[in-house]
This record gives C-alpha cells, sequence and structure tokens, in this order.
C-alpha cells in the first residue's frame, strides 16, 4: 500500500472548483515534485495533504492511517513555507526546538536532536541568532531543521527555494535532496520551476488546472512526454511544435519534407493532421538527420550553444546549435534535425501519438 | 558666494520665519508665561497684582494632601481603566479576527464609543447610573439589591469612572490590536499547526510576543491620555463626593477657574507635566525590558 494516498480528493472554493477528483499515490521513501504553472492546483493540493485546507471531498491517508479529516498537528507532517515562517522572536535554536519543548519531550532528547539537526544544516553558528539577523538561506536551512527534527512520516515543502537568488537556490536543491535521501523520510515538494522537479524528484507529477497531466520520472517526462502541454512545460528552451502531415515515411511541414526512420514510419502510418515537437537541443546532427529550412530573426550567444531564434511557415522555431554555426539573422538557414527525437501529437486533444 | 546666491539663501528667512512666530505665539509664549507666572502669585479675583515667590507654589502643592490625594485618585483611574481597556480591547480583537459569527457588524459598532465626545458620554452615563432614574439601579430594585448610591460613594464612583472609561476606549485598543492581528505573516501560525501547536500556546508564545511592540505603544497612549481625564470626572462626579474622585486635571481646573488663583494653577499644569513625563518615562523602561527579552 502507498506511503501516502489521496483518493477522489476534490476541492471548491464557493462554486469554483479547483481540484477535480484527484488520484495521488505516494511511496514510502519517494520524492515527488508537484510541478505546474502558477494556479494549477499544486499547492492547494499539498495543502489538503497538510490539513492546512479543508477537502472538498474524498479521502487522504498517511502511512495507513485515514486523516481526511484529522487537523494538521494530528497528521504527523513537517511542512517547510515559501517564506519560511520561522517564529520572528525566537533564535534559531528556540525556532528548531519549539514544538518539542512545548509538547514536553525530554530535554536530553531535544538536546540531542537540536545538535544532530544543526551539524547536518551546518547551523552550529547560529544557533543563538534570531531569524532577522540570518541570510535567505540560512532562514530556510533553520526552517527546515524545525521541520527535521520532529522525525515525521511526510516532508511537505512548499516552494521552499523561490525566494532565494539562482546560485543559492542551486546549492539548497542539492542539500534537501541528499538531506530526504539520507533521512528516507517521504516528502511532497511543490514547485514551478521544472528545473527543479526534474533535478530533484523521483517523480514529477504535472498539473494543470487541477488535473494530473502526468507522473513519471523525470526521464520519461522528457523522453515521452504524454500530450503537448508537459512536452512543452518540461524542457528549457521550451520544445518547438509545428503542424503537420506525415506522409511516404516523411514528416510533411508546409514545403519541406522530413523522413522519418523506418520503424518510426511504420508505428505512425500516413496521417493527415499532426503536431510535430521537436526541442531544440535535438535540432542536430545524427544517422536519421533530417534538414529543416529556417527564418532566423534573432541570434543568441550563450556560450556552450547559440540558440536561433526564427519562423518556419507562421511558427515560431528555436534551435540550439553549436556556437560556430553559419547563421546570421535575417538569411535563411539550414539546421539538421535528429528524427529519432521527433514527438508527434493528435491536433486535437494534444495527446502523444 | 555670489551675490545672486545670497539672495536666493536669504529667501529662507522668509519661510522659516512665519512658521516660526507663529508657533512661538501660539505654543511656546503660553508655556513660558504659564512657567514665569507659576512662580508668582497672582489672582484674578479678587485682583491681586503679579508678586514673584520663587518656588513657594510648588512647595504649597507637595504639602497638600488634596494634590496626593487627586493624584492618587488619577492614578487609580487610569491604571485600572488601561488594564482592563487592554485586556477586554485585545480580546476582542482576537474574537473579530478570527472572524467570530457577525464580526463585520462588531467591527463598526464597537468602534463608535470611540467616536462619542466624552462628555456626552459622562452625561448619558450619569442618566444610567442616576440614584433614583436610572436603568441600572431599576435593575437592581428588581432584584431587590435596592438603590446603590453609584455616584455618591467614593469607591462606587470611582468604579463607574473607571467603566466609563473603559467603555469609552476599548474600542481604541481593539482597532490598534487588530491592525496588529491582521499584519501578523500568516505561515507562522500555520507552521505552528503543523507542529501540533495548541491554540493557548500559539497565542502565548506566538500571537502575544509577535504583538508585544504594539501593545507597549497602545497602552502607552492610553496611559497618557488617560492621565488627562477630566471632562467625564467633571461631569459625572465633579470630582465628589467631596474631593473623593478629584483628579489632578480637575484640581487644577478648580484651582484655575473657581478660585481664580492663576500662579497656583500654573504650578500645578507644571507638577502635572513632571508626573506625566516620569510616570511615561518609568513605563517605557519596564516596557523596554519586557520587549527586548523577546525582540
Amino acid at each position: 500500500m502507498a506511503h501516502v494516498e489521496m483518493r477522489q480528493v476534490t476541492k471548491s472554493f464557493g462554486t469554483a472548483t479547483v481540484i477535480p477528483p484527484l488520484d495521488l499515490d505516494i511511496a514510502k521513501g519517494e520524492f515527488l515534485v508537484l510541478v505546474g504553472p502558477s494556479g494549477c492546483g499544486k499547492t492547494t493540493t499539498l495543502r489538503m495533504l497538510a490539513g492546512l485546507e479543508a477537502v472538498s471531498s474524498g479521502r487522504v491517508s498517511i502511512d495507513g492511517r485515514d486523516v481526511t479529516h484529522a487537523a494538521p498537528g494530528e497528521r504527523d507532517i513537517a511542512m517547510v513555507f515559501q517564506n519560511y515562517a520561522l517564529y520572528p522572536h525566537m533564535s534559531v535554536r528556540e525556532n528548531i526546538s519549539y514544538a518539542m519543548r512545548v509538547h514536553g519531550t525530554d530535554k536530553a532528547v531535544i538536546a540531542e536532536r537540536v545538535g544532530e539537526a544543526s551539524r547536518l544544516l551546518g547551523l552550529d553558528p547560529y544557533l543563538d541568532r534570531k531569524p532577522r539577523n540570518l541570510s535567505g538561506g540560512q532562514r530556510q536551512r533553520v526552517a527546515i531543521g524545525r521541520a527535521l527534527v520532529r522525525h515525521p512520516q511526510v516532508f511537505l515543502f512548499d516552494e521552499p527555494l523561490s525566494n532565494l537568488d539562482a546560485k543559492l537556490r542551486v546549492e539548497m536543491r542539492t542539500e534537501i535532496k541528499l538531506l530526504q535521501r539520507r533521512l528516507g523520510t517521504t516528502a511532497v515538494y511543490v514547485t514551478h520551476d521544472q528545473v527543479e522537479a526534474m533535478t530533484m524528484a523521483d517523480r514529477v507529477v504535472v498539473m494543470r488546472a487541477g488535473v494530473i497531466e502526468q507522473a513519471a520520472d523525470p526521464i520519461t517526462l522528457y523522453e515521452r512526454p504524454a500530450n503537448r502541454f508537459v512536452a512543452n512545460f518540461i524542457g528549457s528552451p521550451a520544445m518547438n511544435f509545428l503542424p503537420a502531415r506525415v506522409e511516404g515515411g516523411a514528416v510533411r511541414v508546409g514545403g519541406q519534407v522530413l523522413p522519418l526512420p523506418p520503424e518510426e514510419a511504420t508505428r505512425l502510418g500516413p496521417r493527415g493532421q499532426v503536431l510535430f515537437g521537436i526541442r531544440p537541443e535535438h535540432m542536430r546532427p545524427s544517422g536519421h538527420q533530417a534538414s529543416l529550412t529556417l527564418e532566423p530573426q534573432a541570434i543568441e550567444p550563450l556560450g556552450p550553444h547559440t540558440l536561433v531564434l526564427g519562423h518556419v511557415g507562421g511558427e515560431r522555431v528555436t534551435a540550439q546549435v553549436d556556437p560556430r554555426f553559419p547563421v546570421r539573422a535575417g538569411e535563411p538557414c539550414v539546421v539538421p534535425v535528429d528524427m529519432t527525437q521527433a514527438h508527434f501529437f493528435d491536433p486535437v486533444t494534444e495527446g502523444r501519438l | 558666494m555670489t551675490a545672486a546666491a545670497a539672495r536666493r539663501d536669504r529667501i529662507k528667512h522668509a519661510f522659516l520665519w512665519p512658521a516660526f512666530l507663529l508657533v512661538l505665539l501660539i505654543s511656546l509664549f503660553p508655556l513660558i508665561y504659564a512657567l514665569t507666572v507659576s512662580f508668582q502669585t497672582m489672582r484674578i479675583v479678587p485682583p491681586t497684582p503679579p508678586r514673584f515667590v520663587g518656588v513657594q507654589n510648588y512647595a504649597e502643592i507637595l504639602q497638600s494632601a488634596r494634590f496626593w490625594g487627586s493624584m492618587w485618585t488619577t492614578a487609580v483611574i487610569t491604571v485600572l481603566s488601561v488594564i482592563l481597556q487592554y485586556v477586554l480591547g485585545f480580546a476582542l480583537a482576537l474574537a473579530l479576527h478570527h472572524n467570530v459569527p457577525g464580526s463585520s457588524l462588531y467591527r463598526v459598532t464597537f468602534l463608535l464609543p470611540m467616536f462619542l465626545a466624552p462628555v456626552g458620554v459622562a452625561l448619558i452615563a450619569r442618566m444610567i447610573f442616576h440614584p433614583y432614574l436610572g436603568p441600572v439601579n431599576d435593575l437592581m430594585r428588581a432584584i431587590g439589591v435596592g438603590n446603590v448610591p453609584f455616584l455618591t460613594e467614593p469607591n462606587l464612583a470611582m468604579a463607574v469612572l473607571i467603566i466609563v472609561e473603559v467603555w469609552q476606549w476599548t474600542p481604541f485598543v481593539t482597532l490598534l490590536m487588530l491592525a496588529g492581528l491582521q499584519s501578523l505573516p500568516q505561515e507562522v501560525f500555520e507552521a505552528a499547526r503543523v507542529d501540533n501547536i495548541s491554540a493557548w500556546r500559539r497565542f502565548r508564545d506566538i500571537t502575544f510576543p509577535m504583538l508585544l511592540p504594539i501593545s507597549v505603544a497602545v497602552v502607552f497612549i492610553r496611559l497618557i491620555e488617560g492621565f488627562k481625564v477630566i471632562d467625564t470626572v467633571f461631569v459625572l462626579t465633579g470630582g465628589g463626593p467631596g474631593i473623593s474622585t478629584e483628579t489632578l486635571t480637575l484640581f487644577a481646573y478648580n484651582e484655575g477657574f473657581k478660585k481664580f488663583n492663576i500662579g497656583m494653577t500654573s504650578a500645578l499644569s507644571f507638577t502635572f507635566l513632571v508626573v506625566v513625563v516620569v510616570f511615561g518615562t518609568i513605563y517605557l523602561a519596564l516596557a523596554q525590558r519586557l520587549t527586548r527579552r523577546y525582540a
């Protein structure tokens, strides 16, 4: 049985339904990331799991225990908030130990756990400081420390890194992931940053408008997105989509013909209208290479590679090419396309073909 | 400096002096005048020419039992009413903050007493606590207690004054504490809920300490305002029975406008100023020690 289960959980605010019936199983020790654009219901889902929002219907259970109507404090969870939510008038030590002190935990146990957490998170020099005398990264470490001393069943993270600067975010990302590995505690992590989702998760749940679009490990999500939304959301720069036809073992985009690998051509068969999807980084030479002519409008050199922003027909296309690739804005150019990495979606249902 | 710059610089006087003279005229001059008068004997009725007497007025005040009595009265009314205002006001603010049913209605009605003129409030209170005609005594008779001399028995009169002060000024505390509550970060309380902290401990360990700075300010404002109470006392008891509810301000008023002893009144006013400053300083020193423990 799954460690955390959400069964047919819904959430409505008044007449507005934010989460239509949602099912989610989380295995013990799994690091699950909920990702999606703003307003997709990922935070609401997390807060329902925490008990900070009541579910409108459905059932939530943690470790086999039905907690649907249990108060947040009775769920044996610990949560880390976006803006840290530290007690501003307490020192770091007091912040970390507060819940244990209130619950009458033995003094020796408190000291031991605070020591353990502060060692793990590198908080030893700051234990007697107040949160306002700490940097953002240190504050978030304290918040994590406060969560982990409780030895909960589940860690909940609500966009914990979005208030940190980019460099710190990358560091903390690794730290949180390693920490979770070491403790083996089930973790649910909400973010709108797909890079964060991909790098940290055992399994990523992509949400849109309260609906789970795909739940899979990061590589599957990248290589076999279930639909156009996921394909577009995962990966940066985003995948290119071109309306096309599949005829005679080749993709026809406008007047251009891009031959498919034979097995892919057999699988798809002839199709009238499809969405041909290709990631910018897959515009590269390969064994099954095709050529695509595009009209570049802007060139963005990034160092390791260069982005060519242009048009094919009426559609915007981004290609990622070698820094020395001969291309000039305004002059049509031909880029290679690795056809083994092509994706096809139904133009109506937007599902993967 | 060039001539043009000097001319421009001179313009500053045109802006500075009118304001300075105005302040001097309406604020500083009376203050300084009163200070000089406080070192003189000066009576309007019967007209007596002013005579410098040094600190004799002050000496007389400090030796007068009536002064110390009025000081005690003022302190009792102020301290007790401010404690009650704070406790009740904070409790109401908490209730309104947690959206008890009908809180939007209360939010408006609870504030109304604050907008009334204290004299009006006192007049209404005088009718309510009237020994024969007041509804409170109607109630007392109905439950068999009989007529209670609310305004003519010293302790009861003090109690009535405190009740009226509390009734009128609790909304002020509610208003500011509610504003304070609403400015607290919501996530901190959610974090505490997730950590299974009871509502009482959340209040004791989080809400109260986080609102300590605003509490100190609110109580300070109410203490200073409370010390100046005169209108309520003037209308309700006139300082009576006898002088048992006479506050410092009322004492000064009686000296000045019943006895027309201007020198003495001025000295009283300055003594009053000193008392308020001393009380305020002591309070702030204590409050600072308290907030430092948390901040």
